[in-house]
């Protein structure tokens, strides 16, 4: 077989983004070693490479097409709209987060180890920019492996703590775990079917000899590695010890870049793999292997169910956030157990929003935490009357998160709500809504400590400078605006809808 | 004389599930580490074994990679295990539990 | 829109008057009150405006032609084919017979709330921005006539309640907020399930002949707006109508509050600030009767007609209910609690008889009761503020201590009691009229009224209690009403004496409503018996 050299320099246009990120990483070791001990250039070293991997991602939108294809064969990488809306909010999260990092204690105290910290930043973004592309069993296993082995040590960034250090075993041993089932999943799936190409393994479940058992145990197996990813109950166990003892830049990284990665993924893989056809109303028909819909249906009720209630009890707000964003990852997947470009529209939607009010409440968690050194929720009395601003931010955060209107987040479940409505899922519906009010108590708890209980003289004030309170102003007013006019929003998730192939 | 594929699937799925088992029972975490390893390795041999079963490259190219990612994962692992130790002086995964509920 | 968007104008008033709040020091304590009142004070002025310009002719209900003071156009636009994210919603105001009253109350009781803020003692500046938000919220839902809209004002005013009870309240604030919370957002979101179930159930038709989905009530209410396959349209022979009725009802019961969702109201009233009671009670309450006027009736009008027995016997039970609490209770404030839910049970009793009279009476009621429960709850506040103790066996004798304050509180007993010549006579003598014309409720209506007797009861049991009797030498010092206190008590005594001796300029202002909703709810019995839905 000879390699066509030139099929992989003709797709490294559809990989600008990968490539930009690529160097850049490459550029912060290389600056890093270097500047030796002064690391100060590197976030904006960071922040340039993001902008220019995002200004890349933009120009993918419209795009529609295999990169790294062999001689007439399906390729490794699909470039379509739907990754390049999944690659947007991933660049937009890693603008932020960035910018969370120049202002965490938790980072500045580690400076001398900041070349590392970035660099696996842009790690991570390499491995979620593959995950979101990826129609190749073995490079959206390597992408998921970067991804992880990344965030592993992330975890761990702050290493002299114990709390981050356990959070850090805790995540590798789940995530070694889980990838390993996935793993053997895959091989499986490779066994009866002889490929590791996602639309090829389509082509051939369609075939009426295909042995459908196997093919259960295998999508089974494979979901285990993408519900790890997702934090699906009841693969989940590993997120609330991890969000709380992760540095807190790195903690929001996770709960929506990396949780966004997985559900590109997810999406892609039940779509492509086991797709037979779609409808004009946009309802998939699926290939007759494992009944995605009730197998969904029930994880995403276990799901929003488990986090929910566990929420309930937390006092510490990372660990509260972290069961919040599991009970979310449950609102999503019901988008996508409806099994339809509605439910898609719905999952673009919520995303989006939901990353604008999670890094809120996290970069407001870490602002209070910078000042108090706790996240505990007894030490936010009356914060709300010391600190206005931080009060009021966070008020709407989490008034967002729960749902309300005139929020962006109700403006997501309602179409979360649209596709079940649409779908004629009343019940689903119902529990989903049940579980936002349960929702309501927890976050309404946060708001309850910081302006039900007035401010004693131990209550600090918490005044952010002006570079926080801008980027505080970046995450917020969207969420109003969008509360009120979604259009654009709603505009931007119809077009991204389509994935490449269907 | 060919040994029948389905051998290797067994001998393979034993590993997994011995993998698995170790992973749930052992509380070392470095013995924890080594029953991930087994889990991907017997994922190794089911490719192999079906590569060689269906005369497809593919599989044994997916080995090499999954060979690659498991040394990185075992170097991390082992790097999280030091700082681990060097806080809290045990390698019982029991111990290290500070954060829960 | 030719006309100048008056009900633009008082709904976001409020929300402008928050918008500069927040800019105002909070040092400045009372340029904050005097802009509060300035802005309440315009929009009463502004509803009044609205009552002189009414059309009295105009029905409304169902015909978007004979709303007044209609202001419509496109909020979200977002096309595609019918399956992939097309939605459009309209921002569309207007009002008819049955919300001009309500809108008019809304505004007459903020502006009294506003004055009974006065002496609020904490974080004046936050305390105005929520109320000003919750006003922007009420009046919303009086006037949204796209059903996105309605929610979204119907949402709104949660989060300003639960910080007005939570912050400014009694000593279990928390634990009254809470439960306000979370009891009204279980309401909400079985409305909102409900809401999402019509909206793919309707299509309206555009300019271009082209069909969209819409959230528009007057579309919901149209027969002819229905799609075949809609899951909450009557020609789906497997629709969820009854469902879906269901889940509004107990949505706006929870609001009313109906028997047995009425276990936050006494909760809630007892901990909140004496001006959040008066508009929980004089307004809150009213939206949700008002929700099952305009949304449950018009929009199910057959199982409307199925279930007006079983809202009658709920009207009845909230009625006898109510008053039987109301009557054991030691708190003054619990008390009139307890007095609301079983007058909130006359208007729902009204309601059930489906005729000209009950409906005229409920719709007549609500107003009703909106005054003399907030003047209620302004005697409560008076006294609280003065003896720092709501207990009833805890007074007596006040009649000579304080007498005008005493006349004003016989007034408002009486007409809770519904004394002709006062308001409340009007009002419930036309629910029990309409409730026996209907031979549906009969028996209920004659149980009901014993009521009456429950309600002369308790309150005359109070009036002689804290009142009568030889005064208790620890209240020798409290004085008289002071200057605001008079203004926050006459005019509502104005009202309802008023409305006691010349009911007809309200019944008027809804006659022609409750006429064209009466006659839709008979209509629409042919028409869907032609379809086979009933």
């Amino acid at each position: 077989m000879e390699l066509n050299i030139n099929y992989i320099i003709n797709s490294l246009g559809s990989l600008l983004p990968e490539v930009a990120v690529t160097l850049a990483l490459v550029l912060i070791v290389i600056v890093d070693l270097i500047m030796g001990k002064n690391k100060s250039l590197l976030p904006y070293i960071s922040i340039a490479g993001i902008l220019v991997a995002g200004y890349f991602v933009i120009d993918q939108f419209g795009m529609n097409g295999f990169a790294l294809a062999v001689d007439g064969g399906k390729g490794m990488i699909v470039v379509d709209s739907f990754g390049a809306f999944f690659k947007t909010i991933i660049v937009f999260t890693s603008i932020v987060v960035v910018l969370f990092s120049l202002s965490s204690k938790e980072i500045i105290e580690n400076s001398d180890r900041h070349g590392e910290y970035y660099t696996l930043i842009f790690g991570m973004i390499l491995g979620m920019f593959f995950m979101v592309s990826a129609t190749d069993f073995i490079l959206l296993y390597l992408a998921i492996e970067l991804l992880s082995l990344s965030s592993y040590v992330l975890a761990g960034f702050a290493k002299n703590t114990m709390r981050n250090a356990e959070a850090s075993l805790k995540y590798i041993i789940y995530g070694g775990v889980s990838s390993g089932i996935m793993l053997f999943g895959i091989s499986i799936i490779f066994g009866i079917t002889g490929s590791t190409n996602l639309y090829e393994i389509n082509s051939l479940m369609q075939a009426p000899q295909f042995q459908g058992l196997v093919g259960l145990l295998a999508g089974i197996l494979i979901f285990v590695g993408i519900g790890f990813k997702i934090s699906a109950a009841p693969f989940h166990f590993w997120t609330p010890d991890v969000y709380e003892g992760a540095p807190i830049t790195i903690t929001a990284y996770l709960s929506i870049a990396s949780k966004a990665a997985g559900f590109a993924l997810l999406i892609r893989f039940i779509k492509i793999t086991f797709i037979d056809s779609i409808n004009l109303q946009g309802y998939w028909t699926l290939v007759n292997v494992i009944d995605w819909q009730s197998f969904l249906i029930l994880i995403s009720i276990l799901t929003m169910t488990l986090g929910n209630f566990a929420a309930l009890w937390q006092n510490n707000l990372k660990r509260m956030l972290a069961y919040s964003s599991i009970a979310h990852a449950g609102y999503l997947l019901l988008g996508l157990a409806v099994l339809s470009n509605q439910g898609i529209i719905a999952i673009l939607i919520y995303f989006a929003v939901y990353a604008f009010m999670n890094l809120g409440a996290f970069f407001i968690v870490m602002l209070i935490a910078n000042k108090i050194g706790s996240e505990d929720m007894d030490d936010y009395d009356g914060l709300g009357f010391t600190s206005p601003l931080i009060g009021v931010s966070l008020t709407i955060f989490l008034v967002s998160l729960t749902g309300l209107p005139p929020t962006a987040g109700f403006i997501g479940k309602l179409y979360i709500f649209f596709a079940l409505v649409d779908a004629n899922m009343i019940v689903v519906a119902l529990i989903a809504l049940a579980n936002s009010v349960v929702s309501l108590y927890y976050y309404i708890r946060v708001v309850k400590h910081m302006y039900l209980t007035r401010p004693n003289s131990q209550t600090v004030a918490v005044v952010p400078n002006i570079a926080n309170t801008v980027l505080l102003m970046v995450l917020l007013l969207p969420i109003v605006i969008l509360g009120l006019y979604f259009s654009p929003l709603v505009e931007l998730a119809k077009t991204s809808v389509a994935l490449f192939g269907f | 004389m060919q040994i029948p594929i389905e051998y290797y699937l067994i001998l393979s799925a034993f590993m997994f599930i011995m993998g698995i088992v170790g992973v749930l029972t052992r509380r070392n975490a470095i013995i924890v580490f080594m029953s991930i390893e087994l889990m991907l390795n017997s994922a190794n041999l089911t490719f192999v074994a079906f590569a060689s079963y269906m005369g497809n490259t593919i599989g044994q190219l997916f080995v090499f990679f999954v060979m690659a990612v498991a040394a990185a994962e075992a170097a991390i692992g082992l790097a999280i295990i030091l700082a681990l130790f060097r806080n809290k002086m045990t390698l019982n995964i029991d111990e290290v539990n500070i954060l829960k509920w | 829109m030719e006309h100048f968007p008056v009900l633009s104008l008082i709904t976001f008033l409020p929300l402008l008057g928050m918008l500069i709040i927040m800019f105002i020091p909070k040092t400045q304590e009372l340029l904050i009150k005097y802009l509060t009142l300035a802005i309440t004070g315009i929009q009463l002025v502004v509803s009044l405006f609205i009552l002189a310009a009414f059309n009295y002719a105009k029905g409304g209900v169902f015909d978007a032609n004979s709303f007044q003071f209609i202001e419509k156009f496109r909020w979200i636009d977002v096309s595609g084919f019918s399956w992939i994210g097309q939605i459009k919603i309209d921002y569309f105001l207007g009002i008819d017979g049955i919300s001009a009253p309500l809108v008019f109350l809304t505004a007459l009781i903020t502006f009294i709330a506003t004055l009974a803020s006065w002496n609020i003692p904490k974080s004046i500046k936050g305390y105005f921005a929520m109320f000003l938000l919750l006003d922007t919220g009420m009046v919303g839902v009086f006037v949204a006539l796209d059903f996105f809209l309605f929610y979204i004002f119907w949402e709104i005013m949660l989060l300003p309640m639960y910080f007005l009870i939570g912050i400014w309240g009694g000593p279990r604030k928390e634990y009254a907020a809470i439960k306000f919370f979370i009891y009204t957002l279980l309401g909400s979101v079985l409305i909102l399930l409900a809401i999402i179930g019509l909206y793919f159930s309707t299509q309206e038709t555009l300019a271009n002949g082209s069909k969209v989905f819409t959230f528009n009530m007057l579309e919901m209410m149209n027969f002819a707006s229905y799609t075949e396959t809609g899951i909450l349209s009557p020609l789906n022979p497997a629709n969820l109508r009854l469902y879906a009725f269901l889940a509004l009802f107990i949505g706006f019961a929870i609001k009313i509050p109906m028997f047995p969702f009425h276990t936050w109201l006494p909760d809630a009233h007892v901990e909140a600030p004496t001006a959040i009671s008066v508009i929980l009670a004089g307004v809150l309450l009213k939206m949700g009767t008002y929700g099952i006027l305009r949304v449950c009736y018009p929009m199910f009008p057959e199982i409307t007609v199925q279930l007006a027995w079983y809202i009658g016997l709920f009207g009845m039970i909230n009625i006898i209910y109510g008053a039987l609490c109301a009557m054991a209770q030691k708190d003054f404030k619990k008390l009139i609690a307890y007095s609301s839910i079983s007058h909130m049970g006359y208007v729902m009793l009204g309601m059930a008889s489906l005729n000209t009279l009950g409906i005229s009476g409920a719709v007549f009621q609500m107003f009703n009761h909106g005054t003399i429960t907030a003047m209620l709850f302004i005697i409560v506040g008076v006294i609280y503020d003065r003896a720092h103790t709501r207990g009833v066996d805890d007074f007596g004798g006040l009649a000579n201590q304080m007498p005008i304050y005493t006349g004003f509180t016989t007034l408002a007993f009486f007409a809770a009691i519904g004394l002709p010549g006062l308001s409340g006579f009007i009002s419930e003598s036309f629910v029990f009229l309409g409730g026996f014309g209907s031979e549906n409720i009969r028996v209920i209506t004659i149980i009901s009224t014993l009521g009456i007797l429950l309600g002369a009861g308790y309150m005359l049991w109070t009036m002689q209690r804290i009142y009568l009797g030889k005064l208790n030498e620890k209240w020798s010092k409290l004085p008289d009403l002071t200057a605001r206190e008079y203004l926050m008590l006459l005019p509502l005594s104005v009202v309802i004496i008023f409305l006691g001796v010349y009911p007809s300029a309200m019944l008027n202002l809804m006659n022609s409503s409750v006429n064209s909703m009466v006659k839709f709810l008979a209509d629409a019995q042919v028409i869907f018996k032609s379809v086979g839905g009933l």
